[in-house]
């Protein structure tokens, strides 16, 4: 397999899960804030 | 909500065309994916310093805590971005010169930044009452900013590194390729708005534990 779409595939995997992972934390602290 | 899309179709468009579109640097060759990713966070590292060192300066003149919770996220923002600057110039370094850590003047750089970084936020933790810790921290921040310039700009230039020429070279030009000057450039500004999208939640999550400890 071509190197290239292995560094985008996990490239865009962490960038995702990150990008959950502040959306979620976000949330809580909306959540919190509320209270 | 449309904002955070926006940032994370940026970066993400940014990573398909720059390792997919963009041509390799000759001197770099298979390395140069790196390059996406290690120069944005070197300069998000420098910009959240920056901001650190400037709300250190206003909590002095105001007294208003809410630059200290910006001081102190930006802080370790920075931090942050610093290690993960370090981590990928360290692989790019394992690839290229065959070895992880060299102590190059650019290494030995970047590790200073972590040490007096690292110190700060060791001084942050061990300060009872938020008035000292924000006033100690205050001029800790500003008189550790004074060293990031030179560190960060001046010392790599004086001593002889293996590292590539900065992206502005002697001749105050940017040399490189449209393309890949496209994509590090779009990095640069999906790295920014990251870190201003993280630095609004930290300093939410500064205030609620101020809220909560009363």
């Amino acid at each position: 397999m071509d190197r290239n779409w292995v560094v985008l595939g996990v490239s865009l995997l962490v960038w995702g899960l990150l990008f959950f992972w502040i959306l979620r934390v976000e949330r809580r602290v909306s959540e919190v804030e509320k209270r | 909500m449309i904002w955070r899309i926006i940032i994370f179709l940026w970066i993400a468009t940014t990573m398909v065309v720059a390792l997919i579109g963009a041509p390799l640097v000759p001197v770099l060759q298979e390395t140069t994916r790196v390059l996406y990713f290690h120069i944005p966070s070197a300069w998000v590292t420098t910009v959240a310093l920056g901001w650190s060192m400037i709300n250190s300066l206003l909590y002095l003149f105001t007294r208003n805590l809410k630059h200290d919770d910006q001081a102190a996220a930006a802080a370790e923002l920075g931090l942050v971005f610093c290690i993960v600057a370090t981590v990928t110039g360290s692989i790019w370094a394992k690839s290229m010169w065959g070895s992880w850590w060299n102590w190059d003047p650019r290494e030995t750089s970047i590790f200073f930044i972590l040490l007096i970084y690292g110190a700060y936020l060791a001084l942050r933790a061990s300060i009872e009452g938020e008035e000292k810790r924000a006033r100690l921290s205050a001029v800790y921040s500003i008189l550790a900013f004074v060293a990031v310039p030179p560190l960060m700009f001046v010392v790599p230039r004086i001593y002889s590194s293996l590292h590539p020429d900065p992206i502005i070279n002697s001749s105050g030009k940017i040399d490189m390729d449209p393309m890949i000057r496209w994509c590090f450039f779009s990095m640069l500004i999906g790295f920014t708005f990251l870190f201003a999208w993280l630095q609004r939640l930290r300093v939410r999550v500064f205030r609620l534990e101020r809220r909560l400890a009363v």
